[in-house]
């Protein structure tokens, strides 16, 4: 039978390969990535791309959420302050109508009225970080002013009824603002500066029309509710978004975990599979060094 | 009669034919490690024997010549499997520079230059700005993330064309050196009828040796023809030598790369699924390559597309309404998109976070540009699931070339060593025939000595005198 002569050529190819193996696994353990090439791992790779988006999109939401709790949480405060405002003028109006006040007094509810106006209408013009946040999508201009040159004043709302809402990673919306149309100069009685306005023109005379101012300040208490009413849509928006994004977080969390695993180096069996070729390798260096000795050839049993 | 004569001169003969069987032996040893050297052994032929008187009489053995021990049948397999081999090794080192260019991305935030992640932050960039359509750092960070996707995207696609360029004069280098193999084999061939049949084996070692240079470089077929000749064609069928004529492969440019003509047909197709490493190179160069670049454009193509669709159907925070203008160049045919694919918005004010019926404060756009990143708008795919699927797709390929190559390998150190039984220089062989031959020349010499002292003792017979 006739053999190949040239097997230490063979050999040697496998000693290439064992040392390309050690090379590769080294390589894994010192990086710490087990796919390192799209070869490595077609299947991996791809979905590694999907779970890299998934992650990135929570991490955005969850940044994003922080800013806009932020701005909900001055509206809501905001508004929490117009409640106060407000349901002091009620009890100022309330005990302007009971009859018992002179004139000056009157008067001197009017004036305090007015203040509160004043300081409603700064608070419906609040703006976070440059932005009016009442003025629907006209942020960049005060949604309210007020006109004195007619009694009752009129307050103007010169923003528009435009709502923002903020995508979760889910698709679900989460509104962003209420607009000022719709919390302060609501339609019929639910109009706070309409209804303001009108109890500040019924008390400036220092007479009261008491039907009247009794009517005006049940637009007041009306339109007070409607305020609360809305508040709530703010309140339910903060509730929301603080659940979407610890749920974003957790999912993050989850997928990071996922992910690491399909793209990092199981250190255990690398190392295993590391030590079984270096064991190979010594194998191999044994064989071509015995086989490679001089001693085999037949020509080293000639005499010499 | 036989005579202590003739006996004589058949020992000078057996003489004179162990030492050429010992220079074949020789030539051998020195030739061990010589690349298409093929093992030879020594021919002997019985000579036609004498009758005389009825009588027959043996006349020794010449040693006819030296043959080359080589089995042309497993030789062509093995030149075969080795145009299979160095094809797929081309294409692999090839697609492992193709995917070199789209290293996965290990984490979130480390690797750079990744699509993948470039995608999705450019469309997480409109997410983030619907938290606050109107701020102009959220703006700043939608353009630095479109430059960054935009900026990878052509930068891979102008890797990938230099990428061509460089297989494409390799392509041509090949070329060169098939039809410098080409033309060696004619003059073989040439060499060899003319000093006859398989009288002098270095030319037919010389001629195979340059045949299975030509298997790693392109695919072939041989066949054998009267007279020792042999003709090559390419896979395909052109003719590459013809007896003593060769016919020279030409290049000439064509759609940008080189093409390959036998004459005046072009045969870069048939070359390129042929086999050897022009049909590695042509393979990669006209398909692998071109199929990830199209893949690319495609990606670029709808991506720009519809960004500046939307962008310019909304309202930008200077109140223009349906006329914000573009965020990416605007491609005008698929073909070329990745590569010419940049940011030509400049200004973040121009990107149109506000719908087109709404206040410059309003995020309606800014949602819908960032819902691109969920829908099917490319080929049916959303972006992600797109550039997912492209991976996957690419890595799939290399991967399987990869095992193929290594079958492929494996199939050819396999007949290699078949063949390498049967033609290389075994020395255990040699010093083996070494001592035969050398014992057979001592035997004969030792013949002859005894032949020359019977020789001796018959001139002397009757005398007494003794002949030295």
């Amino acid at each position: 039978m006739r053999v190949d002569p040239n097997y230490n050529s063979v050999l040697a190819a496998s000693l290439n390969s064992v040392q390309d193996t050690e090379e590769q696994l080294t390589s894994e353990l010192s990086s710490g990535v087990s796919v390192s090439s799209l070869s490595d791992n077609p299947a991996a790779v791809g979905e590694n791309v999907i779970l890299l988006n998934t992650i990135q999109q929570d991490d955005t939401f969850t940044q994003s959420s922080s800013l806009v709790t932020g701005q909900l949480q001055v509206a809501d405060s905001t508004l929490g302050s117009v409640v106060t405002q407000l349901t002091q003028a009620i009890s100022l109006a309330t005990s302007a109508n009971n009859g018992t006040m002179n004139s000056s007094d009157v008067k001197s509810i009017s004036t305090q009225l007015s203040g509160i106006l004043d300081e409603v209408q700064s608070l419906a013009n609040t703006s976070y970080q440059g932005q009016y946040i009442f003025a629907g999508a006209q942020s960049s201009t005060a949604p309210f002013s007020t006109s004195s040159s007619t009694s009752p004043a009129v307050t103007t709302y010169n923003g528009d009824s435009n709502i923002n809402y903020l995508v979760t990673p889910g698709g679900d919306k989460i509104q962003l603002n209420v607009p000022g149309s719709s919390l302060f100069t609501g339609s019929g009685t639910n109009n706070v500066f309409s209804a303001l306005n009108s109890l500040i023109a019924d008390y400036s005379s220092g007479t009261v029309d008491t039907t009247q101012a009794v009517t005006d300040t049940e637009a007041l208490g009306t339109a007070l509710n409607y305020v609360s009413q809305q508040r709530v849509v703010i309140d339910d928006s903060i509730n929301q978004i603080t659940s979407a994004s610890d749920s974003a977080t957790s999912n993050e969390t989850q997928l990071t975990a996922t992910q690491t695993n399909l793209m990092q180096a199981d250190v255990a069996t690398i190392s295993t599979r590391l030590s079984l070729a270096e064991t190979q390798q010594s194998a191999l260096e044994s064989v071509i060094a015995q086989l490679g000795s001089a001693s085999n050839s037949l020509f080293s049993k000639l005499p010499s | 009669m036989g005579t202590i004569n003739s006996a004589l001169s058949l020992m000078t003969q057996a003489l004179d034919s162990d030492q050429a069987a010992l220079n074949v032996t020789s030539n051998n040893v020195a030739n061990a490690s010589t690349t298409g050297y093929t093992e030879e052994t020594p021919t002997w032929q019985e000579n036609s024997s004498v009758v005389i008187s009825g009588i027959s009489y043996g006349q020794g053995a010449t040693m006819t010549g030296a043959t080359s021990q080589r089995d042309t049948v497993l030789q062509e397999r093995l030149n075969q499997q080795q145009q299979l081999a160095s094809a797929s090794s081309t294409r692999l080192t090839a697609l492992d520079s193709v995917q070199a260019v789209f290293t996965p991305s290990s984490g979130t935030s480390t690797t750079t230059g990744d699509i993948g992640t470039d995608l999705t932050s450019f469309f997480s960039s409109f997410s983030s700005l619907e938290s606050s359509p109107t701020s102009n750092s959220l703006r700043e960070k939608v353009l630095s993330s479109a430059s960054t996707l935009a900026s990878d995207v052509s930068s891979a696609a102008s890797s990938l064309e230099s990428q061509r360029s460089a297989l494409d004069q390799e392509a041509s280098g090949v070329v060169s050196q098939v039809n410098a193999l080409t033309t060696s084999i004619a003059q073989l061939n040439q060499q060899i009828q003319a000093t006859g049949t398989s009288t002098d084996n270095s030319l037919e070692d010389q001629r195979q040796n340059d045949l299975a240079k030509l298997s790693t470089l392109v695919g072939v077929n041989q066949v054998s023809t009267g007279n020792d000749g042999m003709q090559i064609t390419t896979t395909s069928g052109q003719l590459l030598v013809s007896g003593d004529s060769s016919y020279q492969l030409t290049t000439g440019m064509s759609g940008g790369v080189t093409h390959i003509y036998s004459g005046t047909t072009d045969i870069t197709s048939g070359l390129a699924s042929g086999g050897g490493q022009l049909g590695g190179y042509l393979t990669a160069r006209d398909t692998d390559i071109p199929n990830t670049l199209s893949s690319l454009d495609q990606l670029a193509y709808s991506v720009s597309t519809q960004v500046n669709t939307l962008n310019n159907a909304g309202t930008d925070q200077a109140g223009d309404t349906s006329n914000a203008g573009d965020i990416f160049s605007a491609p005008t045919q698929v073909s070329g998109s990745a590569l010419s694919m940049s940011v030509v918005m400049t200004d973040p004010d121009h990107i149109a976070a506000a719908s087109s019926t709404a206040g410059t404060g309003d995020n309606s756009n800014a949602i819908a540009m960032a819902a691109l990143a969920s829908q099917t708008i490319v080929s049916g795919q959303t972006p992600t699931n797109y550039y997912s699927d492209f991976v996957s797709t690419l890595g799939s390929t290399v991967s399987n070339v990869e095992t193929e190559n290594t079958a492929q390998t494996a199939s050819v150190t396999q007949l290699q060593t078949q063949v390498d039984s049967i033609s290389a220089v075994n020395l255990n062989d040699e010093a083996s025939s070494l001592t035969t031959m050398e014992r057979s020349y001592q035997a004969a010499a030792q013949v002859f000595s005894t032949l020359n002292t019977l020789m001796a003792q018959a001139i002397n017979i009757g005398t007494e005198t003794t002949v030295s």
